[in-house]
């Protein structure tokens, strides 16, 4: 049977899509050349952390919504709309044991980052609630020796330059592992063993003094996360928290885990190693995408296609020397200047961004690509997430917000109109 | 004030300065160098990397030529560490047409470099990727010099023989005596930048190699000499599509060498007249001419990967030559403004090459023993410097080394195989006041992802190390405790079998982090974004990713304090208000 959806991308936006949709009841099938870039980001769900030059963090971010450029993704999807859909994915993922929770009054959660520097989110998961700043007590940030992610001295020394109370502790290797060759990803799995995580609590008992929260490297856990977390903090009876670090980041590897495995159990295919490398359109209408594999070509049929790549970072846009950038499934029409010489700012660390990676595809209400002229390109193609023109999520601090947001919205409109061609 | 004082003072830590320490001490002079920034920061450490064998000048410049071949076979002995013995060859491409080739040929047989025509089979077994049109191949000696590690080893050299090095010292003025026609340079004034103190230098002769900024120096003592700033852009492509040095068999020209150095390969060069040694802006069409030039050497070149683009000036000088920078001599130039300006006391070294550093030096030397009234001879030529012994580095001596003891653990810098034990020598051995000053020992950041995850790296374990430091109450002096030992820092194994005796980091009071990160960032950013496309764009989008969205580096405490790197990014700034951008 002919599937409702494709969505091609399987990040935060395309297996939120994917979900979305199941939900309602279509057929959708996902396919990605890659895991998506939330194998590499914190896990947070950061709606909006700054906004221009301004050097505070945003507090209240959907009260600042409409400072943002008039088609920024959020100003197309609605506040009250926005805010349902990053509701309704807590829901979601709250049944999927991830238990994400924010400050009170929608204002953003402040956490610290692995150089000690404040990180505004809306959303926590359990793990790192524990670290917001709104707490106040002091922080014993908990390093193992030799770990080349993890400086707690250099965390603990910028909090303490920011007010927060916070010393550091460096605790041996060999707690964790007995490999020195092992990443965040691999210590998480040696945690999930209880006999590592009696190791750890009782190596923590030398070092914590009462009344501490307890920072520590984002490898508490894979699969028992939760677990682990209650462990500590039981036994130790002290907050604990976790900072996310140099990717491949844990929390964001549970996210993405929990998504798929829900996508799964929903009988939704999530296909990884799928590179769209053509597709096949009539009368304006998409018929199939076309994907490399090591043996032929394969073609995915659908009614609806949801292009969730990323942009520049998920590979989603290509450039060269000529100036030229492009989208690289359907060639769609981009805002990026085709201008080398405008591409970038000459500061890395500009407020503003850089041109080249706030353009992308311009949509209309609707969440379908428009060319300059304001027509939609092709009836049957929507697109949410970092793809999308006129944002700089990386900039903006609001990566997962943009990509819950867009995807719940173009997946609504989905529904309200692609059977209109099938 | 502080006060100093030596016989030989020389501006500049380039190949050239440290040269002149170095052969100045071993003939038991009293010296100190002192150098604005850390060594290499000038054309040194921006160069193309070529130990050239002379083929590039032999028709054209023949005086060159027969100092490259000479120099070529010393630095083989003396600096064996510093160099891969690459060999290079000159390919005749279909667009070099005419008797160039034969001219060539005969032209380094007359100045005595060795140069064989090989069968184009053999060349194209030997470099592959060849463009497949080349019709003829000569062999040369040219090799690949790591000129970071050959001039901190000198100077560690010069250091044991007695000279002292000042780095992060900068002379902002000559001081003079007696009236016209009987003027002498008698020291300088000079601004130690660390600390933000004066401290004046007496000297008996003062040496000025300050490289393209030599102008300005001689100008503080009112003598007029005229360097012309040639800047030449070069490209870094992610592997070593050649494993030889690889000229274009004609007249030098822009673009017209591929040198592979370590792990990457570096087309250049431009050469274009600026007004200003600082002026290291890179223009798209200078990249793209690169590339385009590049193609014709190895065919594809500019589809590969691009790392990075940096660009370095030449101190190239003439008496009274206005012409373009290309054609002006390469030859070295000795002033002895004695001579010829009526100011005693002051030499000025300039022109030359990498490759003739140590002549420069010899010749300068020379002088100034003469000035002096001693007579000592140079003993440059047959003194090895530290670790030479190790004999020529090859492309896979730092893999070779983790593999071996099974460093992967440690490594901080995946893509350049910096370990953690590599870091803590050059901070313990060598004083290192910024992340780009351990880029320069250890290649720190230099690799594929231009230091997406080795800046926070590094940051962290230099303000572990400095923490350690303070706790200990270990030296802070940058220039001063023992004598730096550098011999060693390219080799992953030796620092991880001496680190439990050598650790005694010689830190600098400016022991902000924040500033370490930011600064590297923005340093890294400069050379990047003249290449930024394609694969290499996403790259630092993720590099984005980390430092933003994970780390958010841009909202540390502190952040309007600057460090001596800061001014670069100030620079980079101030150029694109002018642009109106
Ligand atoms: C693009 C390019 C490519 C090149 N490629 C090659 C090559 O492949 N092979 C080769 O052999 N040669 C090459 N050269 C030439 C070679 O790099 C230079 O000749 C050589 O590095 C010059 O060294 P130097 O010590 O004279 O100058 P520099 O290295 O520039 O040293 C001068 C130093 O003086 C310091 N200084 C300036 N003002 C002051 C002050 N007021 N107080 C204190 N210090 C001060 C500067 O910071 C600088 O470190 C290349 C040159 C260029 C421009």
């Amino acid at each position: 049977m002919m599937l409702d959806l494709l969505v091609i991308g399987a990040g935060l936006t395309g297996l939120t899509a994917a979900l979305r949709a199941a939900e309602a009841g279509l057929r959708v099938k996902v396919i990605a050349k890659g895991m998506g870039a939330l194998y590499w980001t914190p896990g947070t769900i950061d709606v909006l952390g700054y906004l221009g030059a301004e050097e505070r963090a945003v507090q209240r971010p959907w009260e600042r919504i409409d400072e943002l450029p008039e088609r920024h993704p959020y100003r197309i999807v609605g506040v009250k709309r926005a805010q349902e859909a990053i509701e309704w994915f807590r829901i979601r993922t709250a049944e999927l044991g991830l238990d994400y929770g924010g400050r009170k009054g929608g204002d953003n959660a402040l956490t610290p980052s692995p150089v000690g520097a404040w990180r505004p989110s809306y959303l926590l998961p359990a793990g790192q609630r524990a670290g917001d700043a709104e707490d106040g007590r002091p922080m014993v940030i908990v390093g193992f020796q030799g770990m080349r992610d993890f400086y707690p001295h250099l965390i603990a020394r910028n909090l303490e330059a920011q007010g927060q109370a916070a010393r550091a502790a460096v605790l041996p290797w060999s707690v964790l592992s007995e490999r020195r060759d092992r990443n965040s990803v691999q210590l998480a799995e040696a945690l999930d063993e209880p006999t590592t995580q009696q190791r750890l609590i009782d190596a923590l008992r030398l070092v914590v003094k009462p009344g501490e929260r307890i920072g520590l490297p984002a490898i508490l856990g894979r699969e028992a996360h939760a677990r682990v977390l209650t462990a500590l903090t039981q036994e130790l009876n002290a907050a604990v928290f976790e900072i996310a670090t140099l990717p491949p980041s844990v929390p964001g590897i549970r996210l993405a885990t929990a998504l798929r495995r829900s996508l799964e159990g929903r009988g939704v295919r999530v296909e990884i190693g799928m590179e769209a490398i053509d597709f096949h359109a009539q009368d304006g209408v998409i018929e199939f995408v076309e994907t490399a594999t090591s043996a032929r070509p394969l073609k995915h049929r659908a009614k609806a296609f949801l292009l969730a790549t990323g942009g520049v970072l998920g590979g989603g846009f290509d450039s060269n020397p000529d100036g030229r950038f492009w989208e690289t499934v359907f060639d769609l029409p981009l805002t990026t200047p085709q201008d080398r010489r405008r591409w970038f700012r000459p500061l890395f660390l500009d407020p503003q961004g850089h041109p080249a990676l706030r353009g992308g595809v311009a949509v209309n209400d609707a969440f379908q690509p428009i060319d300059a002229a304001g027509n939609v390109v092709y009836a049957n193609l929507w697109a949410a997430g970092g793809l999308l023109a006129h944002a700089d999520p990386i900039a903006e601090r609001s990566l997962e917000g943009v990509a819950i947001a867009s995807a719940v919205a173009a997946v609504e409109a989905i529904k309200l109109g692609s059977f209109a061609h099938a | 004030m502080k006060r100093m004082s030596t016989d030989v003072l020389v501006i500049g830590g380039g190949s050239t300065g440290v040269g002149v320490a170095w052969d100045a001490a071993l003939r038991g002079l009293r010296v100190i160098l002192v150098e604005k920034r850390d060594l290499t920061h000038g054309t040194t450490g921006r160069y193309h990397g070529l130990l050239h064998s002379g083929g590039r000048y032999a028709v054209k410049d023949p005086q060159s030529a027969i100092e490259c071949i000479e120099e070529n076979r010393i630095l083989r002995r003396t600096h064996a560490h510093c160099i891969e013995d690459t060999g290079g060859f000159f390919v005749v491409t279909p667009e070099d047409e005419g008797d160039y080739p034969d001219r060539f040929k005969a032209a380094c047989a007359k100045v005595g470099i060795p140069c064989e025509e090989i069968p184009l089979r053999e060349a194209f077994r030997r470099e592959p990727l060849l463009n497949p049109r080349i019709s003829r191949v000569f062999e040369v000696p040219d090799g690949s010099a790591d000129s970071f590690l050959a001039t901190h080893v000198t100077a560690q050299a010069a250091r044991q023989a007695g000279a002292q090095i000042l780095i992060y010292h900068e002379v902002i003025d000559l001081l003079t005596e007696g009236g016209d026609g009987d003027r002498r340079v008698v020291g300088a004034r000079v601004c130690d930048v660390v600390r933000g103190e004066e401290v004046r230098i007496d000297a008996a002769i003062t040496v000025n190699a300050g490289g393209a900024w030599a102008g300005k120096i001689a100008a503080m003592a009112g003598v007029p000499v005229n360097v012309i700033p040639g800047k030449g852009v070069m490209v870094a492509v992610n592997h070593r599509l050649v494993n030889t040095v690889i000229n274009r068999c004609k007249m030098p020209a822009d673009g017209d060498i591929l040198v592979p150095v370590h792990t990457v390969a570096i087309i250049g060069t431009t050469d274009e007249r600026v007004s200003d040694p600082e002026m290291l802006t890179i223009e798209p069409w200078e990249v793209d001419l690169m590339l385009q030039e590049g193609d014709k050497l190895v065919p594809g070149l500019s589809r590969s990967r691009i790392l990075r683009a940096w660009a370095g000036v030449r101190p190239l000088y003439q008496e009274g030559y206005t012409g373009e920078s290309r054609d002006a001599t390469r030859a070295l130039a000795l002033l002895d403004h004695r001579r010829r300006d009526g100011v005693a006391g002051f030499l000025t070294i300039t022109g030359g090459k990498w490759t003739t550093f140590r002549l420069m030096a010899e010749k300068t030397v020379d002088k100034v023993c003469e000035q002096l009234g001693v007579e000592r001879p140079c003993l440059t030529a047959t003194t090895p410097v530290p670790g030479a012994e190790q004999g020529h580095y090859w492309l896979g001596h730092r893999l070779h080394e983790v593999e071996e003891a099974r460093l992967q653990g440690d490594l901080i810098c995946e893509c350049e195989l910096v370990t953690r034990a590599m870091i803590e020598q050059a901070v313990a051995n060598n004083p290192t006041v910024t992340l780009d000053d351990l880029r320069r020992d250890v290649r720190l950041g230099m690799g594929p992802c231009q230091g997406g995850f080795c800046t926070f790296r590094a940051a962290g374990i230099l303000h572990e190390l400095r923490l350690h430091a303070q706790e200990t109450q270990a030296q802070t002096d940058v220039n001063g405790g023992p004598p730096w030992n550098v011999a060693y820092l390219q080799s992953p194994r030796h620092s991880v079998q001496t680190k439990p005796a050598a650790f005694n980091p010689k830190v600098s009071p400016l022991d902000n982090p924040n500033l370490l990160l930011r600064d590297f960032l923005q340093e890294r950013w400069r050379g990047l974004t003249p290449v930024l496309w394609g694969r290499q764009l996403k790259q630092e989008r993720l590099d984005e990713l980390i430092y933003l969205t994970i780390m958010n580096v841009d909202h540390l405490p502190e952040d309007g304090e600057a460090s001596p790197l800061t001014e670069f990014w100030r620079f980079d700034a101030a150029g694109a208000k002018e642009d109106g951008q």
